[in-house]
């Protein structure tokens, strides 16, 4: 099976306002999305829904054909945006939980790219600079061995050559039975690495597709193709 | 290398490789990197990188020898020929841009001579 | 399960280390500024206390892990809403396990202080000591130790279900009233509600088993422990068996219709 992640007619309602709206997708194995549009668009609520946190108010999402459980949980990695890490865990106590938690998880990787990317880990999280936090949870995230990687702003707030070494990591994550999902405000410097597109207006799937063939049809990067979207 | 988003990135990459060979920095049978390698030196999908060598393949460029890998083409004919379509491709740049700030045809070759550019 | 159990105590050890410690410094401050009574009063006070402090400190682990970010770290992982719940809940049963103990540990030596001090002569094997206690909790308190055990057990499994009251609600909260106007107010509801119906039934079921009270005047002096547990038994199988369906109930709602 190539679609490793089906959304079918998707909608997340809360009693003021409607998140996701009739969202249908479909993400193949071994590509690499961008998830893209305003805050306030979905995506984060998307992601959420994926990975269980929220409870979708009507549509279904299926992970290799599988429905939502616990069990598909196995098979996501999922990066917050916000600030979720234990916060007076030190970032070695936090790397012995994924490892306890998650079968699949490589602590030597994590430990080396920690160390690759300045993250002490007798530290406490909450001592940790916001961008410090920032390199932590996209490593741990890249540290699982999964299908799926969703990472919700993963260069937010990390400096610029760490978002060097974390788009690396990426592109040597990633193989044809590896599919990463990356929504992103920093559209410049993820686009160059996207297989496929997907534009979240509102809560509507606006635009999807393949990024090559955005830029060949439109003339446009897909930042500028974003900025004309969104206008 | 640098990338212009605004354009498919596998053009870009196709583009730059011709350039290579051209320029005898990539010689007729070397071997590429694999797809994989090559993505992860220019910091890309290994997607993109393998469709660069699909195409290219297409094109006659290079071709793959199972289990051994992509090698550059030793037909010094075909990298002729990239080199025709690519001095063919900057001769119509050229001429497109000239034309836009007003030269005709002629204008241009008589251009060319005055100003001593081709000595 | 046990993952689970582990990373809860881990996160608050810092906590209980400081809550034994400043027990046993409270413990001596009393006994030296007030001799036997404040043994006494140290051991009277210590449970009213700690109870508090348990029924804190348990409802917040879980109040935490829906209402915070924080929170995530456990949902993410690939465990089933029951499995969670039963998690929490062996987590409060463990920890509670272990305030009793330290209390009986208290007891105990608290108890031998007391002797030594009221002037009896005290070998120090097993027998010497239950029969110190004993003596000191009859003419001090009014009960023997079995009695007192039965008591904190009986309010340990009604703690238990007075903690699921809570975290049922807040499973509420964060599930079917999640999407909800003033579903904080209507989860505080149902958690006054299921705590009335936990008062009502055990009223009704204490009037059935009336008959056993007329035996009691006056508690310790007339019956024995063993008696105490026959009266205090539909108690605690009722809130036993409360807390099962508040089990189940919160783990079938954290398995499907969480929302946080």
């Amino acid at each position: 099976m190539t679609q490793i992640l089906e959304i079918n007619n998707l909608t997340k309602k809360y009693y003021n306002k409607v998140a996701l709206e009739d969202i249908n997708l479909s993400f193949e194995r071994g590509k690499i999305y961008g998830l893209m549009g305003p805050n306030g668009s979905g995506k984060t609520t998307l992601m959420k829904v994926i990975i269980g946190l929220h409870k979708q108010t009507s549509g279904s999402i299926l992970i290799d054909g599988n429905p939502l459980s616990y069990k598909t949980k196995a098979n996501v990695s999922y990066m917050p945006t916000e600030n979720f890490l234990y916060d007076n865990f030190k970032v070695k106590d936090v790397v012995k939980f994924y490892e306890d938690m998650y079968s699949d998880f490589k602590t030597e990787y994590v430990l080396q790219i920690l160390k690759d990317i300045n993250v002490d880990t007798e530290f406490r999280v909450s001592k940790l600079s916001s961008g410090l936090v920032g390199k932590l949870k996209v490593a741990l995230a890249l540290s699982r061995d999964v299908d799926i990687y969703m990472l919700d702003e993963p260069l937010n707030g990390v400096d610029v050559l760490a978002r060097d070494v974390i788009m690396d990591i990426i592109v040597k994550s990633h193989n044809e039975n590896k599919t990463f999902i990356i929504s992103s405000h920093l559209v410049s410097e993820t686009e160059k690495v996207l297989d496929s597109v997907v534009f979240l207006k509102e809560g509507r799937l606006e635009l999807s597709g393949d990024a090559e063939e955005l830029r060949q049809q439109h003339g446009l990067s897909i930042e500028n193709l974003y900025k004309e979207v969104y206008k | 290398m640098e990338f212009n988003n605004n354009m498919p990135i596998y053009l870009q990459v196709m583009h730059r490789l011709k350039q290579d060979i051209i320029a005898g920095k990539l010689k007729p049978g070397d071997k590429m990197p694999s797809s994989r390698e090559y993505s992860q030196e220019l910091g890309l999908n290994f997607n993109t990188v393998a469709r660069v060598y699909k195409e290219m393949e297409m094109e006659d460029i290079v071709y793959t020898k199972r289990g051994l890998g992509t090698f550059i083409t030793e037909s010094s004919e075909k990298i002729e020929s990239i080199r025709f379509e690519m001095a063919k491709e900057l001769i119509e740049n050229f001429v497109n841009g000239m034309e836009q700030i007003g030269f005709t045809k002629q204008d241009m070759l008589s251009f060319i001579k005055e100003t001593n550019l081709m000595n | 399960m046990f993952k689970i159990i582990k990373y809860d105590f881990l996160k608050k050890y810092k906590l209980l280390l400081i809550t034994i410690i400043s027990s046993v410094l409270l413990n001596l401050f009393l006994v030296v500024k007030l001799g036997v009574s404040g043994s006494i009063s140290f051991l009277a006070f210590f449970p009213m206390a700690m109870i508090f402090l348990y029924i804190g400190d348990i409802i917040k682990m879980y109040s935490d892990d829906l209402n915070k970010k924080s929170g995530y770290m456990l949902f993410m992982t690939s465990n089933s809403g029951y499995k969670i719940i039963v998690s929490k809940v062996v987590t409060a049963i463990l920890e509670g396990l272990s305030i009793l103990l330290l209390y009986m540990i208290f007891i105990i030596i608290n108890s031998i202080y007391i002797s030594t001090a009221q002037g009896f002569e005290l070998n120090v094997n097993i027998a010497e000591v239950i029969n110190a206690v004993n003596l000191v909790l009859s003419g001090n308190l009014g009960f023997n130790l079995g009695h007192v055990f039965v008591f904190l057990l009986t309010a340990f499994v009604v703690a238990i279900n007075f903690i699921l009251t809570a975290y049922t609600a807040i499973t509420i909260r964060k599930s079917l009233f999640s999407e909800v106007k003033l579903g904080g107010f209507l989860s505080f509801v149902i958690f006054v509600g299921l705590n009335w119906a936990t008062s009502f039934t055990t009223g009704k079921l204490t009037s059935v088993v009336s008959p056993y009270y007329d035996n009691v005047t006056n508690f310790g002096n007339i019956i024995s422990a063993t008696e105490l547990v026959m009266i205090l038994l539909p108690v605690v199988i009722l809130s036993a068996i409360e807390s099962v369906i508040m089990i189940i109930g919160s783990g079938y709602l954290l398995e499907k219709k969480i929302n946080l």
